[in-house]
């Protein structure tokens, strides 16, 4: 299956390249979307676990405090890494 | 302001309010300038240091003549100057956890506009034990945050961020996301103090510069939150969801 990601927050510009969508077993949770993520990015770049978690617009908790998310084929998910710059 | 934008009665709730802003960098600077501007009574701001020129790109309240001179004492010499009826303190470093209680005690508000997550959440902490809102104010890049929280009835800092996330010691700023960001905070606030218009209670905003893109999102409440769940109780919650 295939969902949407959108990453957004601190170091934006790491993600640039990725793809808009990933392919995913069906079904995926949220902690393999998150590894696949990670292995797209640049060598010894990963999201952080306070990255903000939201699917389909409505807010989970963060990478590491979440409930258990499982996705579906067309999820959109997004992920906004803290951003304190004063 | 003008009619139809506040109240009579709006303006005068503003000019008898009371805002700390802590940090007067890329955010809390505009935001502390618009809070003056629309004639919140007291406006204080917290900030340690001298202003140095990487600074310039982001400071609306410094210039060229003010480096290597203390950051929080000429910014509140500017903001007297733009604005009379308004009392405008200077704290020239960054409050500790009494510090921060005290200010937040006599404050309506709190705007956090720090560089770290330390400092935001010891704010966020201090205005819920204040019982007062408080609005987060951030940026990276070409990105901003802003979150307009009031612990007991919406999320709370420490909800949306339980764990710490790590610190940053340099980030890339452009001074016209930052600026936005801290107007918007003020903007927020003003509608908060003076009673007129809609807040964003409990909302995220993204700002996405770099993408082109916004959005609203409702922030989930963490019933386990190590700040709000202990401060609160459910009777507190519940009476309070009409303000989200
Ligand atoms: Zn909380």
């Amino acid at each position: 299956m295939k969902i949407r990601v959108s990453i957004m927050g601190r170091s934006y510009h790491m993600t640039d390249g990725l793809h808009e969508f990933i392919e995913l077993d069906d079904p995926a949770t949220l902690e393999e979307a998150v590894q696949r993520i990670n292995q797209l990015m640049p060598e010894g770049q990963t999201l952080t676990g306070s990255c903000l978690v939201l699917l389909g617009g409505t807010h989970f908790g963060s990478l590491d405090n979440h409930d258990p998310i499982s996705l579906s084929d067309g999820d959109e998910l997004t992920l906004i890494a803290p951003v304190a710059g004063g | 302001m003008g009619a139809g934008v506040l109240s009579e009665e709006g303006q005068l709730r503003l000019k008898g309010a009371s805002a700390f802003v802590s940090r007067t960098g890329g955010m809390g600077g505009p935001a502390s300038l618009m809070l003056t501007m629309a004639g919140v009574g007291r406006v204080i701001l917290a900030h340690g240091g001298d202003l140095i020129s990487p600074d310039l790109n982001r400071q609306v309240l410094g210039s060229e003549r003010g480096l290597e001179t203390p950051r929080a004492t000429q910014f509140a010499d500017y903001l007297r100057s733009m604005n009379r009826f308004v009392t405008v303190e200077a704290i020239d470093h960054e409050p500790n956890d009494a510090e921060a209680m005290e200010l937040a005690a006599r404050s309506d508000i709190v705007l956090s506009c720090a560089p770290t997550f330390e400092e935001r959440l010891r704010l966020n902490r201090v205005a819920a034990a204040a019982r007062i809102p408080f609005i987060d104010a951030a940026q990276w890049g070409m990105m901003g945050t802003l979150m307009v929280l009031r612990a007991g009835s919406t999320a709370c800092l420490q909800c949306v961020y339980p764990t710490q996330p790590p610190f940053e010691e340099l980030f890339p700023v452009v001074g016209a996301i930052s600026s936005a960001v801290g107007s918007l905070a003020a903007l927020e606030a003003i509608k908060v103090l003076s009673g007129c218009g809609r807040v964003a209670w409990g909302q995220l905003l993204t700002l996405d510069g770099f993408q082109a893109q916004t959005a609203f999102v409702p922030l989930r409440r963490d019933p386990q939150c190590r700040c709000c769940s202990t401060m609160f109780n459910d009777v507190e919650f519940n009476d309070m969801e009409e303000c989200v």
